[in-house]
């Protein structure tokens, strides 16, 4: 078996998870998520940005701040993801199932 | 209300020969970079019977809990509680039945649910968001990270 390449080590960028946590109490302006993150502004706008792109986060004026907000269509994304996964894992159950030898008790 | 992921495929086997390939060999098969640690060297376990651990351990030694076996009836139904690198709070429901529809061939029928189990009454947008964000945060996470390695 081939190792995957950047598997789940990549998993964790804690700062990113931890702004998508704070908006699932609600949209938020960045200076906001950044007052409560131990990050730079700019290091939270970069997140935000890769968020946004991922369709993960959406962002809309009020007054003169942007506040951003977890989208909605964020959960489809995630369905296709975990389909996708069951579709790649029930693959090699299938692959696995049929070239080994059967199970006598059965 | 989030309507349950239903999949379903046929396998050219026994259903006993299915269920014990799901369950005693899900280490030969389930994919290694959908694992929390992402190392190809963790090791997955199903232990056999309701209440049995479903766990990775890192090859160094760390285990980290998947979920929980809520139904063990082999050969034809299995069913567990998936953590999806959440706590157990936040653990989604797998169902998987497996039918007999020929001697060599099984029908396998995958049901995952979640969002009701957490949010009973939480039937607005708001509130599947959160369910599906505290569940499925982190396996997500590794998807986006890989879009923009």
């Amino acid at each position: 078996m081939s190792a995957a390449p950047d598997p789940f080590g990549a998993l964790g960028d804690p700062n990113r998870r931890a702004i998508l946590r704070l908006l699932r109490d609600g949209g938020r302006p960045v200076q906001a998520i950044a007052t409560a993150l131990p990050i730079s502004r700019p290091a939270v706008s970069r997140h935000l940005r890769v968020l946004k792109t991922a369709g993960l986060v959406s962002e809309r004026a009020e007054g003169t701040r942007r506040v951003y907000e977890l989208r909605e269509q964020g959960l489809d994304a995630v369905r296709d993801y975990l389909v996708g996964v069951w579709g790649e894992a029930t693959t090699r159950f299938r692959l696995l199932a049929e070239n080994t030898p059967a199970d006598r008790k059965g | 209300m989030s309507e349950p992921l239903v999949l379903s495929f046929d396998v050219e086997c026994s259903a006993a020969h299915a269920f014990t390939t799901w369950t005693a060999r899900i280490d030969a098969w389930w994919p290694s970079d959908h694992t929390v640690s992402g190392d190809s060297a963790a090791q997955i376990v199903l232990e056999p019977g309701i209440g049995g651990r479903i766990f990775e351990r890192a090859p160094d030694g760390r285990e980290h809990e998947w979920g929980q076996v809520v139904r063990w009836d082999p050969p034809t139904d299995l069913a567990y509680l998936w953590h999806l690198g959440g706590t157990s709070e936040s653990a989604t429901h797998v169902a998987i039945h497996f039918l007999a529809v020929g001697a060599q061939t099984t029908r396998v029928e995958i049901e995952h649910t979640g969002w009701e189990r957490l949010r009973p009454d939480g039937d607005t947008w708001r509130d599947r968001n959160q369910a599906g964000w505290a569940t499925l945060l982190p396996h997500f996470q590794t998807s986006i990270e890989k879009e923009n390695a």
